[in-house]
């Protein structure tokens, strides 16, 4: 399904930051994968990459067998297919609920019917089936912002899946919310990923989601895939490697 | 138990109600809008063929304008340094008239008038804030006037010149900056002021050492703001006699040499440009 | 052998004492900064004698206009409702061109340096013009009145709200644009459903706030023949009718408070 081969991406010119390095990954369709390293390992980089919200270095994205790149129709259409969940929710807080998740279909109109913020039935419809999946549709019709930190982070799964998307990228979707409520949200992304047969990619920090949900895990510690593999074989030995890395590459990092 | 698609279903229904009544309410304001606009562009004369026909007579303006004659900057020299002195000494006067008066319209430093054993009807009328509402209301004619009108009204009291141009700008900017500082000063933050209280300090030191240092940046920043304001006042206020470039704008205009008034206004443009630069600087560095 | 405590406590008197001594550079620095001052204030014939000899004759001329003329309220009632019309238009106007070029000089939203240098160049134009001059060159055009007034209002509020409104975008939560942009929303898309929502509140108490300056500005319009209430103002002053200046005046603060109120009434209830 998407297929990344030698990404690199540097910030700030050649001797800048080294975020990404050769990163090599392929995920097969339908598959929950998630990927793990501390905060810094160049793990926003990496999704944000996919979707080209950062342009990477070096490299090349394959989603279902095409290139993604820079150019701008072929990347709507991309990024019509890759639907993307935030740390910070990143809902427009002052529209309502279901405004925010119809934004999930703009990339199916041009821009005249949103002049007036203007959408058609079936859009609707599937605004609102993307609201029942995450059991929100009750709030439907509120402002984003009142709603709990929870609760955002539904409506923005509920968005991202408006796009009808073949992938979802969940960059740290849990990282503000506590434990409970964390847990309810990757088992939404996770029943999504089984039920629809959507590839969902999932940066995590923490050790125990992963072992908890995870089917694959990539460690990824700074910038360089250090474990590719089932989450059962996340030995504290690999633990070790992804959290502490080893001191010669230590003064490198971003 | 409903099913998805009834739930669906209903929502849908939902959201057609909701969008046919907020239809009916962005019709309901937007005609208002459309009819107070349309009724005012009537009574104003508001009309774009009027610009279009007019245009003829812009590009005349404008053709007589160019090239500006830039030989006169030698004579702008004098008004150029009257317009930033006017400025200077008008906002310097505003900052000290402003140090008082910015107290006396803050809630929380303003006198409080008590008679002793009339003191609760009294404070239900409002009245122990009696210096409170007396300087408010003053710093609202003083803010409510444009500094023209007194300009107009000084130059005719004390004649003419840059003196009542500086007055003018002192006066005004006295208004807004006094108002703007006394809500700054009417909303510092509680917790610092409790605890100088505890402390057991009089109310005086209380203003003095727990209000005023918080004020004190936004105080200077709005001054520097005002600043940058005064020079684009003080630029215009010689077109009622007052002093500065606006003197020789509305001289060269009466004498229709455009090519003299193109410079004044290319004067005017470069003095505003270059004071707006440097406040900013100023501003962020004393954030 | 000192205690160490009070040989470090002597050192913070110490820095103290050495921070409130004056140095020579201040003494300086205040010298020039006073003889600036003292320079500037004889260009503008600023001195105790001058404001010894002219506040008593501003005081005369305010006395002067007790007891204000009523009667004369019956000439300026309209020409103060013209000035709120064009302080309306104006606003409009200033909306209508200060909106687009705000956009355009929107650093996250204009990707070409060329096209915002140029868009925030005209802004600061527009900006740096007061109306009053703006006013002269459209009177010239188009002739005496108060549409030329309502021009050059918006002309000169184009800039300074077109800046204002080009910082509050290039301010906001870029969260939510990332976002739409990640679902392959175009540009347009983004600044409909990302941008314009998250500002919209602040751009509607700019506008409210711009509309009450510019009735106090409107107010002097009238000077150079561009409408509104200034021309009876400056008619009176000219010909010394006091009492009649006096009700143009108390006009002016009524309105201005009129307009004060309901805005901030307004201000309060949008958000």
């Amino acid at each position: 399904m998407i297929t990344l081969e030698n990404v690199s991406k540097t910030y700030g010119g050649t001797s800048g930051i080294v975020a990404l390095r050769d990163v090599s990954i392929h995920v097969k369709e339908g598959e929950f994968l998630v990927i793990l390293g501390p905060s810094g390992a160049g793990k926003s980089t990496l999704m944000r990459c996919i979707n080209r919200l950062v342009e990477p270095t070096s490299g090349r994205i394959l989603l279902d067998g095409r290139e993604v790149t820079s150019r701008r129709r072929q990347l709507r259409a991309a990024r019509r297919d890759i639907g993307m969940v935030f740390q910070q929710f990143n809902l427009v807080k002052r529209l309502s609920v279901l405004m925010n998740v119809l934004s999930g279909r703009l990339a199916y109109h041009t821009f005249w019917p949103s002049l007036l913020y203007k959408f058609d039935q079936d859009d609707k419809r599937v605004a609102i089936e993307c609201l029942t999946r995450v059991n929100m549709e009750h709030k439907a019709f509120q402002r984003a912002d009142t709603l709990s930190g929870g609760e955002q982070q539904r409506v923005a799964i509920a968005r991202a899946l408006a796009q009808e998307p073949k992938v979802i990228l969940a960059d740290e979707p849990v990282a503000s919310l506590d434990p409970k409520i964390a847990r309810q949200v990757l088992t939404y992304l996770k029943q999504i990923a089984g039920e629809l047969g959507i590839t969902v990619l999932c940066n995590l920090h923490q050790v125990e989601y992963a072992r908890e949900y995870a089917e694959r895990v990539v460690g990824l510690s700074q910038g360089t895939v250090v474990f590719d593999g089932p989450s059962g074989k996340l030995t504290d030995d690999i633990l070790q490697q992804i959290y502490y890395r080893d001191p010669e590459a230590a003064d490198d990092d971003g | 138990m409903t099913t998805v698609d009834e739930s669906v279903a209903a929502a849908l229904q939902l959201e057609a109600i909701r969008r046919r009544r907020r239809l009916v309410k962005a019709l309901g304001w937007g005609s208002l809008a459309l009819a107070v606009l349309w009724f005012t562009a009537r009574e104003i004369g508001l009309n774009p063929f009027a610009l279009v026909q007019g245009a003829d007579h812009m590009w005349d303006f404008l053709t007589r304008m160019f090239p500006p004659d830039l030989s006169y900057i030698l004579f702008l020299g004098r008004a150029t340094v009257e317009t930033i002195q006017i400025a200077v000494w008008g906002t310097l006067l505003a900052v000290v008239f402003s140090i008082p008066l910015s107290l006396l319209a803050a809630r929380n430093t303003t006198p409080l008038i008590r008679i002793p054993w009339f003191n609760e009807h009294w404070e239900r009328l409002g009245l122990h804030l009696l210096v409170f509402h007396v300087t408010r209301m003053f710093l609202n004619v003083l803010r409510g006037i444009n500094e023209l009108i007194f300009a107009l009204i000084f130059v005719s009291a004390v004649g003419l010149g840059p003196f009542a141009g500086v007055l003018a700008i002192a006066v005004h900017a006295t208004g807004m900056l006094s108002k703007f500082c006394g809500e700054e000063i009417e909303g510092v933050d509680r917790g610092q002021v409790e605890a100088m209280q505890a402390t057991g300090a009089s109310k005086m030191q209380v203003i003095l050492f727990a209000v005023i240092p918080q004020a004190i940046p936004a105080f200077i920043s709005y001054s520097i703001f005002r600043f940058d304001v005064s020079i684009r006042s003080a630029t215009v206020l010689g077109l009622v006699g007052a002093g500065g470039l606006g003197f020789s704008l509305i001289k060269t205009l009466k004498l229709f040499r455009y090519h003299e008034t193109a410079t004044c206004i290319l004067v005017i443009f470069l003095l505003v440009w270059a004071t707006d630069w440097v406040c900013s600087k100023w501003r962020a560095k004393v954030i | 052998m000192a205690d160490p405590v009070q040989a470090a406590q002597d050192d913070v008197l110490a820095a103290l004492v050495a921070r409130k001594k004056w140095r020579f550079h201040h003494i300086a620095f205040m010298a020039v900064g006073i003889a600036f001052l003292a320079w500037a204030a004889d260009g503008v014939d600023l001195s105790p004698k001058e404001l010894a000899d002219g506040i008593p004759k501003i005081a005369k001329y305010f006395a002067l206009m007790v007891p204000p003329k009523w009667v004369f309220a019956d000439t300026v009632w309209q020409p103060a409702i013209e000035t709120v019309y064009i302080a309306i238009w104006g606003n409009v106007l200033a909306t209508l061109i200060g909106l687009p070029l705000g956009v355009l000089a929107a650093r996250n939203i204009t990707r070409l340096a060329p096209v915002r240098f140029f868009a925030k160049g005209t802004l600061n134009l527009f900006r740096s013009i007061s109306e009053l001059i703006w006013a002269i060159f459209f009177v010239a055009a188009v002739g005496l009145g108060p549409f030329p007034g309502a021009v050059a209002l918006g002309m000169n509020y184009a800039g300074i709200l077109g800046r204002l409104y080009a910082e509050a975008m290039e301010n906001i939560d870029p969260g939510p644009v990332e976002a739409i942009q990640a679902t392959g929303a175009g540009r347009i898309q983004v600044i409909l459903f990302a941008i314009f929502p998250q500002v919209l509140p602040q751009f509607v108490t700019y506008m409210l706030y711009w509309f009450e300056v510019g009735v106090r500005s409107a107010t002097v319009l009238g000077m150079v023949g561009a409408g509104g209430i200034g021309f009876e103002l400056v008619t009176t002053i000219r010909l010394f009718e006091f009492r009649e200046t006096a009700v143009v005046l108390l006009i002016i603060l009524a309105m201005v408070t009129i307009i004060d109120v309901a805005s901030s009434l307004i201000r309060s209830r949008i958000y």
